[in-house]
């Protein structure tokens, strides 16, 4: 058997003769690729457990309304300061109550420190306040999944636009080579000269304040989109410098230079011949991006330049529990392990996909 | 006053330990008016015994820490022992606190030509911490510094006269014709242009505490200008640190009315995030936290510290500004909708209560306050009122300060409340450090948000005239940001701000200040006045909190003791 280095960039599909042998002998002859891959999948216990996880974390999220409105009783943004609930019969303020004593002489006789949100009931309050309230009286559980849509549409449409973005350009430069390479690899170079966060921050500051209204688009400062566009922005070199290699890479053998033969215009190349074999890459790096654009966009809505409030998203929440870490850490506890649970499946879904695709590939973000 | 004085006027947090004002002000005035004699209300408690090494102190952020050009409170609480003016607000706490003593001048001033004449003499042998002698001609060097840095303290000085060309080009400014000095004789006359109601206050604002003649029209920061005070401050380390000591020219008891001070040296870090600042006093690395304590701590840090936490009232409002520029709030029932349907209970709550409802713009330590009662917590009147507006529906965006936690639920709750009563309603957080100048600026159409304001000084023009007189409307760097603009209250604003001393503080001025609160706030719901707030000392184990003073520039450092 010849051996060949196992880089991403020379990743591909037609593998199926070399790695009979790793399949224990079973045949392969006839399988496609996609079949065998799959075959390998379904072993992997553990990368469809958290495949479920995730699964589930979406689902979840997916019916926040519902929990909403048949759980909570509380909208996403509702607030219930003054409210109260039952938990053992006894009625409990939603945030305690403060205050102060004034003496005759004006001078502060006595404060009762208030503003305390009550914590977790875990059901004992009739499914209201299962993770407590924040200090305006609004269910964290009820937020928390409401700012997982969030988090989840934000990242998986920007690592969704950014996979479409990068497949262009990396097939662009990749084919033609020469100065669009140049000119598209200069491109990658501006943005990778930027840390992703601080970019992220820049931009997403600067369109928060005024939002985006170019190009026919108008999109206000809370809008989503400013942060879905600027994630899928940043993360472009990331995904498209990785294809394109391995586009140089293909542009140079056998089926491409027949398929010029044969008078197949650049675009039915690009797009019939180079595409379909970068296709195992793009769908293992879409599932380890969309964790980092996860996890990104956590990052910027912490620091106040991701998704603006009033809308939740995870990372937003944690900012918000961050200051109440002693007395109510569970305002920045919960939305922070369903950070961790998306990303954690995510990543091991991922790395299982690519053992499955080619268990010798190397497919991985670099930071 | 012209327009763009008050541009110079930034919004700053400021804090007094809330005081019935008008006796002492009374008396000040009456002894201005009268004669040169000597104030007997100026001497401070004795500190004699208790002084001590270093003090350790942890402080919020400030913007400079040069008189000329600070407008915040951290660093005005310092200068109270630093900078002195020709007169100061006492170094007492309670009622006294907004008494004005003779300071660098040996006697309250003379007062003369029906009110507009103000004539101080200093006292001998005053001399900077720099080695140079305090002359009466450094007074008005130190007021054309200002007007060279476009201090934002200029506005105040706009009532003097020869003032206006160095209003009209403020960096331009090479003398004002209405200051006289004589260094001989050690006087300096001001003459005013009309009788000014709280003129006194404005002299003992760290605007006018004289520097050197020839220091220079620039920020100073390290080292900050020579000091005049009994301590100065060596070295200031922007967002870090400062070092402040007994200033060696400074001869004991040459000022009575300032205390001798009791620590030699006083080393500060400087930090905004509340949860580390008392984490410092509670491990015993700070002997003082100056920052507000974070208030979901409040309940366990008061059980465990008992009296070396330590509350005190502010003469200051908590409000939501409502901009009757624009859509819906150029409609009177938009605005009452917002006063009826906010529960100021619910704000107090989300201070973490500290603060007391309040529906006056005048805070309650004021002779001109009388409690208004009109607006009960009504949602359902709130909706009514939305409707009968015909702005149901229209989209309004509140503006709150997003990276402190308190203004941010605050914010986050108007929105909440305005989407309840029929609003569209969103919200845009700022970072609290551009917040007032992108509200202040006409361009931004600010709707409705969060604001605050403390004193200056405790008198009624401090409120009415910075933030809700319409001829002191500005395009950009506004404290008027409701853009209040009503004639009559502007007429009368002007009426009561230039009384001669003798009616600044009569029975029937108080009155007609009160009126005017009412006025504005129930008839014409100019704004959205929700509390008053508490603000709080940290003491470590080491200090006797007994000896905590609060003044009208905040808690006295320098009148510290041990236990």
């Amino acid at each position: 058997m010849a051996t060949r280095e196992t880089t991403g960039a020379e990743f591909t599909l037609d593998t199926a003769a070399e790695l009979a042998a790793e399949e224990g002998g079973r045949g392969i002859e006839g399988r496609s690729p996609w079949f065998l891959a799959w075959r390998r999948l379904r072993r992997n216990w553990v990368g469809l457990g958290f495949l479920a996880v995730f699964v589930l974390i979406v689902v979840a999220c997916l019916c926040a309304p519902l929990y909403a409105k048949h759980v909570s009783g509380l909208g996403v943004n509702e607030i219930n300061p003054g409210g109260t609930i039952t938990v053992d019969g006894k009625e409990v303020p939603v945030v305690s109550k403060g205050g102060i004593v004034i003496g005759p002489n004006g001078e502060v006789q006595t404060v009762h420190a208030g503003g305390v949100p009550i914590g977790p009931q875990w059901g004992k309050a009739g499914g209201q306040y299962v993770l407590g309230a924040d200090s305006l009286g609004r269910d964290i559980a009820t937020r928390i999944l409401y700012g997982g849509r969030n988090s989840l549409q934000v990242g998986i449409i920007s690592a969704l636009i950014c996979s479409v973005l990068s497949i262009f350009l990396a097939l662009l430069a990749g084919y033609y080579g020469g100065i669009p390479d140049w000119i598209i690899s200069r491109f990658f170079d501006l943005i990778w000269a930027f840390p992703v966060i601080l970019l992220g921050i820049a931009l997403g500051t600067a369109l928060s304040v005024n939002g985006f209204h170019h190009f026919g688009l108008n999109l206000s400062g809370s809008s989503l989109w400013i942060p879905t566009l600027v994630i899928s922005y940043v993360y472009i070199p990331y995904l498209a410098r990785p294809l394109r290699g391995q586009i140089l890479s293909l542009r140079q053998t056998e089926f491409v230079d027949a398929a010029t033969a044969q008078g197949a215009s650049p675009l039915r190349i690009m797009f019939s011949e180079l595409l379909p074999n970068i296709a195992s890459t793009v769908l293992v790096l879409f599932t380890l991006i969309v964790a980092n654009t996860i996890l990104t966009e956590a990052a910027l809505s912490f620091l106040g330049a991701g998704v603006q409030p009033p809308n939740p998203s995870w990372g937003t929440l944690i900012a918000a529990g961050q200051n109440t870490i002693v007395t109510a850490p569970w305002l920045g506890i919960a939305p922070g392990v369903a950070i961790v649970l998306t990303v954690l499946s995510l990543n091991i879904f991922g790395d299982a996909l690519r053992d499955a695709l080619d268990p010798r590939a190397k497919v991985r973000i670099e930071h | 006053m012209s327009g763009w004085e008050v541009l110079m006027r930034s919004r700053k947090r400021w804090t007094l330990l809330g005081a019935a004002a008008v006796v002492a002000a009374l008396a000040l005035v009456a002894a201005g008016c009268g004669s040169s004699k000597k104030s007997s209300s100026g001497s401070t408690q004795s500190t004699s015994g208790k002084t001590f090494s270093t003090l350790h102190v942890v402080w919020g952020d400030t913007d400079y820490m040069d008189p000329g050009l600070s407008y915040r409170l951290e660093s005005w609480q310092l200068f109270q022992n630093i900078y002195e003016g020709l007169v100061s607000q006492k170094h007492a706490g309670g009622a006294a606190s907004a008494d004005v003593v003779p300071t660098l001048a040996s006697a309250m001033p003379v007062v003369s030509a029906g009110g507009k004449n103000y004539k101080f003499t200093l006292r001998k042998g005053l001399m900077y911490s720099n080695g140079k002698p305090l002359k009466a001609s450094d007074f008005p060097a130190t007021i054309v510094r200002d007007f060279k840095m476009n201090s934002p303290g200029i506005g105040f000085y706009s009532n003097i006269e020869g003032v206006d060309a160095c209003e009209k080009n403020p960096t331009s400014c090479k003398s004002i014709s209405g200051i006289v000095t004589d260094d001989a004789a050690g006087t300096v006359e001001v003459k005013l242009k009309e009788p000014q109601s709280d003129f006194l206050y404005v002299m003992s604002l760290p605007f006018s505490a004289p520097v050197p003649a020839g220091t220079p029209a620039k920020p100073l920061t390290n080292p900050p200008p020579a000091a005049n005070g009994p301590y100065y401050m060596v070295s200031y380390q922007p967002h870090k640190s400062f070092l402040i000591k007994r200033n060696p020219h400074y001869k004991k008891d040459s000022i009575p009315t300032v205390p001798q001070g009791n620590p030699d040296v006083v080393v500060g870090t400087i930090t905004d995030d509340l949860a580390a600042s008392a984490q410092k006093v509670i491990s015993g690395s700070a002997d003082y936290d100056e920052n507000l304590l974070p208030t979901d701590r409040l309940t366990q840090i008061q059980k465990k510290y008992g009296d070396h936490v330590k509350f005190f009232t502010t003469p200051s409002t908590y409000y939501f500004f409502m901009n009757q520029r624009t859509p819906p709030f150029d409609k009177l029932q938009a605005r009452q909708a917002v006063n009826y349907a906010i529960d100021r209970d619910q704000l107090v709550k989300i201070r973490g209560g500290l603060g007391r409802t309040t529906q006056n713009f005048l805070p309650p330590t004021y002779p001109q306050y009388k409690k208004i009662t009109h607006y009960t917590h009504d949602v359902n009147k709130a909706k009514q009122l939305v409707q009968q507006s015909g702005t149901k529906g229209m989209k309004v965006t509140v503006y709150t300060i997003g990276d402190t936690e308190i203004d941010k639920a605050t914010g986050e709750y108007l929105q909440g409340v305005l989407k309840s009563i029929g609003w569209n309603a969103g919200i845009r957080e700022l970072a609290g450090g551009t917040y007032f100048t992108i509200v202040g600026n006409q361009a931004t159409k600010a709707q409705i948000g969060f604001t605050d304001w403390f004193q200056d000084y405790p008198y009624p023009t401090d409120w009415f005239g910075v933030l809700e007189d319409g001829t002191k409307i500005t395009q950009i760097h506004n404290n008027n940001n409701s853009n209040v603009n009503i004639p009559a209250v502007n007429k009368e604003i002007a009426r009561l701000s230039h009384l001669p001393p003798d009616q600044a503080n009569a029975k029937s001025t108080n009155d007609a200040w009160a009126k005017l609160d009412s006025d504005l706030m129930v008839k014409y719901s100019s704004e959205v006045p929700y509390l008053n707030g508490l603000l709080t000392d940290f003491f470590s184990s080491r200090m006797d909190p007994s000896c905590d003073v609060n003044t009208n520039f905040y808690s006295d450092f320098s009148q510290y003791c041990l236990k």
